[in-house]
């Protein structure tokens, strides 16, 4: 991460600039003049400190500036996921939680951000779809991935290239609003053939904790075998079915529509984890940069004195030897 | 009422429920009065890009928009 | 850095209480899957269990020997909550096949909506909205949950609109030429012609 490196950049200056020795020259490529030996080296010293304590200042004040940005959107997206909560609780009431499915086809659904600096969220996303993959793996088994934003994509390219099917970026342009992730489901749906989706996103619980989750989606077929071998979903034959002439037909829409809702809040959990992440990890950015400053004044200060010092004592001797 | 047709017409015209729900959806939003309907239509934009990949590689990009590029 | 002190807090804030709970989010400790947790252990012993939604809900109660006085309904739409968990006397919901009147103890359904009026009545009040389509599931705990794409109460809807839109589509109807605009041109027809009895009706 960007800021480990300023971090480390950082220490490197408080450690003796002062006395600069060949191994330090070496390492910091980043100080641009270094050293014509003896005279100059004290105000290069302090020249050098002061550059790099403008650079963390600038960085200090974007870093801050994003973390404002994350929690405006966080606010308003905030707003969004809390109201969308009810939209899936009806399904899971109706058709249960059912992580543990047995089913031939598995499509995973990663979901992520387009854009980084948010923390580990993208990550943990990868990791959790990587392991569902390594779980129901099997002979005659079959995981497919579709990808949502840039950063799962960049991860999982890297040894899952064979089984993704879809990638979908740029979500993120408009507010997300339920049009939009119900035609991407549509999309998924159109181009995928699956026995069990399984959704992969990070719930947001507070600005500092994000829960990887897994909601599981089933085919109409797997529904209605699921229904009679009864177990979880064996409630489902004792409701009444009203609308379209036959149950299969009735279950494939609710399918359908169970996907777009779950989606739909999958993705705004994820959304609103982004900016919480962002915000956290650009507040923590800002701190470090903080640090950070407070050292180098700390040093630049003590080469000041120490070169008036130097200055003084020159004096001082030069008068004195005078006057002897 | 048409709907209560044998199977649903749109199904049989290649529509998924979420198509057909979508578009009802919109429908109604466009009957609304001012000010809920530029509200209501502002909220619902579409925008995102769309790539199907065949065997490990990736086909071309689609765009699917509401708003044109500018 | 970061990362590191957020998967600490994530596992701290499991076994805390919510620190701050969501309206919609009920505090239901784990019912989750335990055959899945066990595999998951087994595949993937380095990495958590995911969280599956039934962690996030509250577990809906049993269905009562007696039928209760009052229907509890969910009426949810994707940007709000329109009701959630409230107690009413009855709703009565459009379905396909027809208008559905919902009172306590209905028998256990899954039912598609069509577009057409929802009404809530509880006790003198009645409350309309129009809703696009969607699919209501009504439990036989006396529990009815309405999932709606759109919903509006009925002052919102302009009536000239309607009849314009209704005049269009049924145009279009007659000049459609291929299976998927005739759908729309039909699709249009269905939503006016429901608007337009809405109003007036």
């Amino acid at each position: 991460m960007a800021m480990a490196a300023l971090r480390r950049e950082g220490r490197r200056f408080a450690t003796p600039l002062i006395s600069p020795n060949p191994t330090n020259a070496l390492r910091s490529s980043l100080i641009p003049s270094q050293e014509p030996v003896s005279s100059g080296v004290r105000c290069i010293s302090t020249q050098v400190v002061r550059n790099r304590m403008k650079s963390v200042k600038n960085i200090q004040k974007i870093t801050k500036a994003m973390k404002m940005v994350a929690a405006s959107k966080l606010r308003a997206i905030q707003t969004k996921t809390e109201n969308s909560r009810g939209l899936w609780q009806p399904f899971t009431a109706l058709l249960g939680d059912t992580p543990s499915v047995d089913v031939k086809k598995n499509v995973i659904v990663t979901i992520s951000s387009d854009k980084g600096l948010c923390g580990g969220i993208n990550s943990t996303s990868v990791k959790i779809s990587r392991a569902i993959h390594k779980l129901n793996s099997g002979p005659e088994k079959e995981n497919k991935y579709v990808v949502l934003g840039e950063k799962a994509k960049a991860q999982l390219l890297r040894d899952s290239k064979k089984d993704i099917e879809l990638i979908m970026t740029e979500l993120q342009k408009n507010p997300l609003n339920y049009t939009q992730v119900s035609v991407i489901a549509d999309d998924i749906l159109k181009n995928v053939e699956f026995d069990a989706l399984r959704i992969v996103y990070n719930k947001f619980q507070s600005v500092v904790a994000f829960l990887p989750t897994m909601s599981t989606v089933l085919s109409p077929e797997v529904v209605e075998r699921e229904a009679e071998a009864g177990g979880k979903l064996g409630e489902l034959d004792s409701y009444e079915v009203e609308g379209a002439e036959t149950k299969a037909e009735v279950l494939q829409n609710l399918a359908e529509f169970q996907f777009s809702c779950v989606m739909f809040n999958a993705v705004l959990e994820n959304a609103c984890s982004e900016q919480g992440a962002r915000m956290s990890a650009m507040d923590s950015s800002s701190r470090n940069a903080g640090d950070m400053l407070d050292r180098l004044t700390l040093t630049y200060n003590r080469t000041r004195q120490a070169s008036i010092t130097t200055e003084l004592i020159e004096i001082i001797s030069g008068a004195s030897a005078l006057e002897g | 009422m048409a709907s209560n047709a044998a199977a649903p017409f749109w199904r049989a015209a290649g529509m998924t429920y979420i198509t057909y729900s979508n578009l009802c959806a919109n429908l109604v939003r466009n009957c609304l009065k001012e000010p809920y309907k530029t509200e209501a239509l502002n909220r619902e934009k579409v925008h995102y890009s769309i790539s199907k990949w065949v065997d490990g590689k990736p086909q071309k990009p689609t765009i699917r928009s509401d708003t044109p590029e500018d | 850095m970061f990362r590191h002190g957020s998967r600490f807090l994530t596992r701290a804030t499991t076994t805390m209480k919510w620190r701050r709970p969501f309206s919609t989010d009920l505090p239901a400790e784990s019912v989750a899957d335990s055959n899945f947790i066990e595999a998951w252990r087994k595949v993937v012993p380095n990495v958590e269990p995911p969280k599956t939604p039934s962690a996030f809900m509250a577990a809906r109660p049993a269905t009562p020997s007696s039928i209760p006085s009052k229907l509890t309904v969910n009426f949810v739409l994707p940007y709000s909550s329109e009701l959630s968990g409230k107690e009413v006397d009855m709703v009565i919901i459009p379905a396909t096949t027809g208008q559905m009147g919902v009172l306590p103890g209905h028998v256990a359904t899954i039912a598609e909506l069509k577009p057409g009026v929802l009404s809530v009545h509880e006790g003198n009040d009645v409350t309309k909205y129009f809703v696009s389509g969607g699919f209501a599931f009504v439990h036989a705990n006396s529990f009815a949950d309405i999932i709606a794409v759109e919903a509006v109460p009925l002052d919102r809807i302009d009536a000239n609109l309607v009849q314009k839109g209704l005049a269009e589509f049924t145009q279009k109807l007659g000049t459609a030429s291929t299976d998927v605009e005739k759908a729309e041109a039909q699709i249009g027809v269905d939503v006016h012609s429901a608007l337009n009895a809405a109003l007036t009706g």
